[in-house]
C-alpha cells in the first residue's frame, strides 16, 4: 500500500456470495478503495489489506448453519490472525455476521469461541409462510458510539432505518449471563427498535425475535462488528423507501425529482464512513 | 395395422408421447427408421413444449418488431432498448415462462426451477439479472381441494424465495390470483430481466466466425443424470392425480448454490470478458426444456450453415450407466452450452475449472468440450464409438406444426340483479379483505427485493417495481406482470386485451413509458376445439392490445412490441376441466429519471384528487361480484385502445412534468380500492386521507357499481397549485380528469354522494382488512 491510497480493503467472496457489488459501491463512495477477493486465491495475499469486509449472501449454501462453512476457509483464518493480532477492523454484514459468529470472533468474549448463534428467525404468530424476512426496520445506536470503530461517526442513541433480509438472523446464545456481560461491556451495537427508539419485544419490532432485540454486536475491542441489516442497501438516500415515515423517508420524499440529491449519502453511510476514519487512523503516517 | 400397433407400443414402452404418424413423419424426414435415440429425441423436439406446434400460427398475430426492439422473439430472451449512456447504447432483456406442471406435483422444485431457467435465459444473452417477477394462480384456497392448494401455495412461494434470494436477484413483483379453476392445475409464471450493452450481446447461436477458425462446443455446469427426464413431454400432457406420484421424476432439481458461481457476475461472466480482450465471438445458450438435445441442436440450427460432431461419452455425468437417450433429454439444472473457438476452449476450462473451482463448487460440475461444430449442417451423436444420431440439424429442430380445429365456447353468464348493500363502508372493507385484493405483503416479504442495491421502487410501493440498473445513470426500468383470469374466464379476448392494458397501466402509474411486452399463454388443451378457440381468442386479445397501444414517442401506429413469451397448453386436468384462459403479460416501461418514480400513497393534505377514466357498467368478473356471492356476471371491462392510449401519455407527462405525488392504477376492486390502497400506502401506514365526492362520475350508474366497476382508469393525486396545468396536460390528449376531491389530515377514506357519506372508515380499519387478509384466508 503506497501512502497516497485511500484505505483498502479486502471484500471476501465466498461461493454463495451475492451483495459484492453493491457492498463495493457503499465503500467506495465512503473513500473506501475495495477489492471482491476470492475464496481459493492466496490467502497471504490478505495480509496487506487494511480491513476487511465479509459481506451478505448465501455462502456455501447454508450447509449446516449458515456461516459455519465458510470459517473452514484458509482465507477466514488468515483473516482472524490480521484482526485479532494486528487490530484492523473487519465489518460483518448479515451472511457476513453469521460467519464472524460461527468463527468465534464474535462476541468473542473468549476469542474462537462459539458463545452465540444466528438462529431460525423466530415464527411469526400469523404463520407466515417463509422464515426469510425482507423488510425495512429501525435500529438504535444501543452503544457509546466510539465503542465500535464502525459507529463512531454516530449519535448516541441514533435511530436508522436500514433494511433486512435473512431467514437466520436471531442472535441467541445458551449462556445465561452472556447478554448481560455484553450489555455491561457495551458490545450491543444496535438493537432493533420503532421509529421513536423504542425497543421492545413484538414482532413489528423485532423481526427475528432476537434476544435483546439485538441486530448488531462487536467485538471486545470493538474493531469488529456484527450486524444482520445491510448498510449497503441503506447507502445512498435513493434507497431509503418514501413512505416509510420518520425523518430519512422525508428527506427521500423531500428530494423527488432531484436524482443529485437521492444520490447523497443513505442512513447506513455513516457505517462505511466511521469504518474508514478507523482505517485512516490505523494507517503509518 | 398390426405394425402401427407395435409401434404404439414400442412407444409407450420407452414413455415416448409421439403419435404413430408422428414417427412416420420424422422416418420421411430423415429418410430412415429413427433409432431409438432419435425417437426420443423428436420427442422432446417435437413436444407442444420446444415446438408450438399447436400455437405457432396463432402467435403470428402478435406484434414482434418495432423501433425500440433490439431482438425479438427467436432466441432465448428478447431486447429492447433502454438507453444511451457514456457514449453506449443499452437494452433490457426479458424473458417468461411458465413452470405450472412441476409445481403443480412438486411446488418447491417446480417455482425454483422456474426461477433457475428464467435466469439462464437471460444471464446467456450476456446480460447481468436484475430483476424477476412471480405471476402465480393457484385454486381456491377455502374450497374442497384446499389443504392441497394450500400445500402448493406454500412449496411454490418457499421455492421462489429459497432460490431467487440464494442466487441474488431481486424481486420487482409479481401478481396472485385465487380461482377455482386452477385447483388441479396452478399456474406459475416467472419473469426475468437483465442489462446489456448493445455491443456487448451474446447470441443462442455458434458464431459466424467458425465458418473461418474451427469451434468447438463446451458443456459447463452440472453433471448430467436423469433428473427432468422427459420433463418437456410432460409440460405438454393432462395431469392425473393417480399418475402424479411418477411424474414427479419429470420435475428438475435446482441448485441456486452452483447458478450463483455460474451466473451471478461470476464464472459466466468471467468467460465473457476474457473473450471481449480477446476479441473472440462466442455463442451461449442455456439449457432448459428438451435438455442437451435441445441445447446442442439449437445453438448449431440457429447459426448459418453449421453442424454439429458430438461425443456423447465427454459429457460429464452425475450418475454411472446413464442411457444415451437420457443423457440427451434430462433437464438437469444449472447446465449451458458455450460455442467458442478451439484456442480459446482450454482458457475457458480453466476460467469454470480452476478459477471458479466448479468441480468444489458442486460435486461433478465443471466445463467440458463435447463436440466440434462442422459445415455439413448434420446433427451427428456418437455414443461408445457409435453414432445414435444423425439428421440433418434444421430437420431436429424445425418441429412440426399442426392446424387445429377451433369451435366458439359459448358463454351463459348473465349479471346479476341485486339490490344496492346497505352499508357499503363494510362492504368496502369485505372486498380489500377479500382474496383476490388483499394486501401480498404475506408473500412478497419472504422475497429479497433489496439485493443489488439497486430498488427504486419496491413491491408494494406501487404496481410495477422500479429498479435503476446502470450505476451512475438515472434511467430506470419499471416492471408489472398483469392477467386476471376471471375476465379470462368469461371471454379470453378481453382476458388477454386487458392483461396487457393493466400490465401497461401499472408502468405508467409510477411514470415510466410502456416499451415492451412479453406474454406467457397458459391455456387448456389444444386438441379440444373449444379450448384451442380459447388460446386463439387470447392471443387475439393480446395482439389487438399490443397493436393498438402504440408506443408513446414514436408515429402513430406503432405497436408496442411482443419481445418474448411462452405457451403453456395441457393445463387441464384429468377429469376434463381446463384452467381459466390465462394470457399473461408483463411490461416493461422505462423513465428517463428513476427520481421521478411516484408511489400509490398519498403525500400530503390540500392536493386534488382526480379520477382518469370513466366508470362504465363493466362489473363482470369483478372482486365485488366475487365478495357478494354474485358469480361472475357478464360485462368483462373492455378496452377503449385510444381512450386507453391517451391516458397513459397523459399520465406518465404528468409525472415527468412533477405535477403528480402519487398515483394508482384502477383494477381489482374498483375506483373504490384503488382510493383505499392509496390512503393505506405500502406498509398499511399511511397518514393522509382521502375526501371525495362521487356524485358527478356515477355515469348513470348506480353508486356502488360506479365505486366497483374495473374499467381501467387511474386515481391521481395532483399536487396543491398544479390543477390547471394538469387539466391542461390532459387536454392535450383529450382526456378529461374528473375531480374527485382533496386528500385530509384525517387518515380515513370519505366517499361522498349528494352530501352524504356513503363510505367512512379509517384507515386503520382498512389496513385490519387489507394486510391480514391473506394469513386469514390461508390460516381460516
Amino acid at each position: 500500500m503506497s501512502e497516497s491510497a485511500g484505505p483498502r480493503v479486502a471484500l471476501v467472496q465466498f461461493p454463495g456470495s451475492n451483495c459484492e457489488w453493491e457492498t463495493r459501491r457503499a465503500a467506495e463512495a465512503a473513500g473506501i478503495e475495495c477489492d471482491v477477493f476470492r475464496w481459493n486465491l492466496d490467502p497471504e495475499a490478505l495480509a496487506p489489506y487494511d480491513g476487511y469486509i465479509v459481506g451478505g449472501g448465501f455462502s456455501y449454501q447454508d450447509r449446516v448453519r449458515s456461516g459455519v462453512v465458510a470459517t473452514k476457509e484458509p482465507i477466514v483464518a488468515r483473516m482472524m490472525v490480521e484482526v485479532l493480532e494486528r487490530g484492523k477492523p473487519a465489518l460483518g454484514i448479515c451472511n457476513g455476521a453469521q460467519v464472524m459468529v460461527e468463527a468465534g470472533l464474535i462476541p468473542g468474549v473468549h476469542a474462537g469461541d462459539v458463545e452465540m448463534a444466528l438462529a431460525p428467525n423466530r415464527p411469526d404468530p400469523e404463520h407466515r409462510i417463509a422464515g426469510f424476512c425482507c423488510r425495512w426496520v429501525f435500529v438504535k445506536l444501543a452503544c457509546a458510539p466510539g465503542r465500535c470503530l464502525m459507529t463512531a461517526g454516530m449519535q448516541p442513541g441514533e435511530v436508522i432505518p436500514i433494511p433486512i433480509a435473512h431467514g437466520e438472523g436471531r442472535f441467541t446464545t445458551g449462556d445465561p449471563g452472556l447478554v448481560a456481560r455484553l450489555q455491561e461491556n457495551d458490545q450491543v451495537v444496535f438493537q432493533y427498535c420503532d421509529a421513536d427508539g423504542n425497543v421492545e419485544d413484538r414482532p413489528e419490532i423485532n423481526p427475528n425475535g432476537a434476544v435483546a432485540n439485538i441486530a448488531g454486536i462487536c467485538s471486545p475491542d470493538g474493531n469488529l462488528l456484527a450486524m444482520m441489516p445491510h448498510p449497503e442497501r441503506a447507502s445512498f438516500l435513493r434507497q431509503v423507501p418514501g413512505d416509510l415515515g420518520g425523518p430519512w423517508s422525508r428527506r427521500r420524499r423531500e428530494a423527488w425529482g432531484d436524482a443529485g440529491a437521492l444520490e447523497t449519502p443513505g442512513p447506513g453511510r455513516v457505517i462505511f464512513e466511521s469504518m474508514r476514519q478507523a482505517l485512516l487512523a490505523a494507517q503509518p503516517a | 395395422m398390426e405394425l402401427d400397433e407395435e409401434l404404439q407400443a414400442v412407444l409407450d414402452e420407452q414413455g415416448v408421447v409421439l403419435t404413430v404418424g408422428e414417427v412416420r413423419r420424422v422416418a420421411e424426414l430423415i429418410g430412415r427408421d429413427p433409432t431409438l435415440v432419435e425417437l426420443h429425441v423428436f420427442n422432446v423436439e417435437w413436444s407442444e413444449h420446444c415446438s408450438y406446434k399447436s400455437s405457432k400460427a396463432s402467435l403470428k398475430l402478435l406484434p414482434t418488431d418495432g423501433p425500440n426492439v433490439m431482438l425479438g422473439p427467436q432466441e432465448d430472451a428478447g431486447i429492447v432498448f433502454f438507453t444511451e449512456h457514456e457514449g453506449r447504447r443499452w437494452g433490457i432483456v426479458i424473458a417468461h415462462e411458465s413452470h405450472n406442471h412441476p409445481s403443480q406435483v412438486l411446488p418447491n422444485e417446480g417455482a425454483a426451477t422456474g426461477i433457475g431457467g428464467i435466469v439462464r435465459d437471460v444471464d446467456c444473452m450476456g446480460a447481468r439479472v436484475f430483476g424477476t417477477a412471480d405471476p402465480l394462480r393457484f385454486g381456491d384456497p377455502t374450497g374442497e381441494n384446499a389443504d392441497r392448494t394450500r400445500w402448493i401455495v406454500s412449496g411454490v412461494v418457499d421455492g421462489i424465495w429459497q432460490y431467487g434470494n440464494a442466487l441474488g436477484v431481486p424481486n420487482l413483483g409479481g401478481d396472485i390470483y385465487f380461482d377455482e379453476t386452477f385447483d388441479d392445475n396452478c399456474v406459475i409464471n416467472v419473469v426475468a430481466i437483465g442489462l446489456v450493452a448493445e455491443d456487448e450481446i451474446i447470441h443462442s447461436s455458434v458464431p459466424p466466425n467458425a465458418h473461418d477458425e474451427p469451434y468447438v462446443l463446451i458443456l459447463v455446469g452440472k453433471p448430467t443424470d436423469d433428473s427432468g427426464f422427459g420433463g418437456s413431454a410432460f409440460a405438454s400432457k393432462i395431469l392425473d392425480e393417480e399418475e402424479q406420484a411418477e411424474d414427479r421424476g419429470a420435475v428438475q432439481v435446482p441448485d441456486p448454490f452452483l447458478k450463483n458461481v455460474l451466473a451471478m457476475r461470476k464464472a459466466n461472466e468471467a468467460v465473457r470478458e476474457r473473450a471481449r480482450e480477446l476479441g473472440v465471438t462466442i455463442g451461449v445458450k442455456d439449457i432448459g426444456g428438451g435438455g442437451f438435445a435441445c441445447g446442442s441442436s439449437e445453438i448449431t440450427a440457429a447459426g448459418d450453415g453449421f453442424g454439429i460432431d458430438i461425443d456423447l461419452r465427454a459429457v460429464h455425468v452425475g450418475l454411472d450407466g446413464l442411457l444415451p437417450e437420457t443423457i440427451m433429454c434430462a433437464e438437469t439444472q444449472e447446465r449451458y452450452v458455450v460455442a467458442v473457438p478451439e484456442r480459446f476452449a482450454d482458457e475457458v476450462l480453466r476460467i469454470y475449472n480452476e478459477d471458479w473451482d466448479l468441480p468444489n463448487v458442486y460435486e461433478g460440475a465443471c466445463a467440458r468440450v463435447i463436440g466440434r461444430i462442422t459445415e455439413d449442417e448434420m446433427y451427428t451423436v456418437r455414443f461408445d464409438g457409435r453414432i445414435v444420431i444423425q439428421a440433418p440439424v434444421q430437420v431436429v429442430t424445425s418441429g412440426i406444426e399442426y392446424d387445429r380445429e377451433e369451435r366458439a365456447r359459448n358463454y351463459a353468464g348473465v349479471e346479476p340483479d341485486f339490490e344496492r348493500p346497505a352499508d357499503l363502508g363494510e362492504t368496502l372493507l369485505a372486498v380489500l379483505g377479500s382474496r383476490n385484493v388483499c394486501s401480498r405483503e404475506y408473500v412478497y416479504r419472504a422475497y429479497d427485493s433489496e439485493v443489488q442495491g439497486n430498488a427504486v421502487l419496491r413491491p408494494g410501493e406501487a404496481g410495477a417495481g422500479v429498479a435503476r440498473p446502470l450505476p451512475g445513470c438515472d434511467a430506470a426500468v419499471a416492471l408489472a406482470v398483469d392477467g386476471n383470469p376471471k375476465y379470462g374466464r368469461i371471454d379470453p379476448y378481453w382476458g388477454g386485451a386487458n392483461a396487457v392494458a393493466e400490465a401497461m397501466r401499472n408502468c405508467a402509474a409510477v411514470g415510466a413509458a410502456p416499451q415492451a411486452l412479453t406474454d406467457c399463454l397458459n391455456f387448456g388443451n389444444p386438441e379440444k376445439p373449444e379450448q384451442f378457440w380459447e388460446f386463439r381468442r387470447g392471443v387475439k386479445g393480446v395482439a389487438d392490445a399490443a397493436s393498438n397501444l402504440w408506443l408513446k414517442g414514436y408515429p402513430d401506429g406503432t405497436p408496442t412490441p411482443v419481445i418474448s413469451g411462452n405457451v403453456s397448453l395441457y393445463n387441464e386436468s384429468a377429469t376434463g376441466s381446463s384452467v381459466a384462459p390465462s394470457p399473461i403479460v408483463a411490461c416493461i416501461g422505462v423513465m428517463a429519471d428513476f427520481a421521478k418514480a411516484v408511489t400509490v400513497q398519498l403525500k400530503r393534505p390540500g392536493d386534488a384528487i382526480y379520477l382518469l377514466g370513466e366508470r362504465k357498467d363493466e362489473l363482470g368478473g369483478s372482486a365485488y361480484y366475487e365478495v357478494l356471492g354474485l358469480g361472475l356476471g357478464r360485462n368483462v371491462p373492455q378496452v377503449d385502445w385510444a381512450a386507453e392510449r391517451a391516458r397513459i401519455y397523459a399520465i406518465t407527462d404528468a409525472i415527468d412534468a412533477g405535477l403528480v405525488a402519487a398515483c394508482q392504477d384502477i383494477s381489482d376492486g374498483g375506483l373504490a380500492v384503488a382510493l383505499a390502497e392509496m390512503a393505506l400506502g405500502p406498509f398499511g401506514r399511511g397518514d393522509v386521507g382521502a375526501d371525495v365526492a362521487v356524485g358527478s362520475i356515477l355515469n348513470g350508474l348506480r353508486p356502488d357499481r360506479a365505486l366497483f366497476s374495473e374499467s381501467g382508469g387511474f386515481v391521481v393525486e395532483v399536487r396543491e397549485g398544479c390543477e390547471e396545468r394538469f387539466e391542461a396536460l390532459c387536454a392535450e390528449y383529450g382526456v378529461e380528469p374528473m375531480r374527485l376531491g382533496e386528500t385530509s389530515e384525517t387518515a380515513a377514506l370519505e366517499i361522498e354522494l349528494d352530501g352524504e357519506d356513503i363510505i367512512e372508515v379509517p384507515t386503520a380499519a382498512l389496513a385490519d382488512a387489507w394486510l391480514g387478509g391473506l394469513a386469514r384466508i390461508l390460516h381460516s
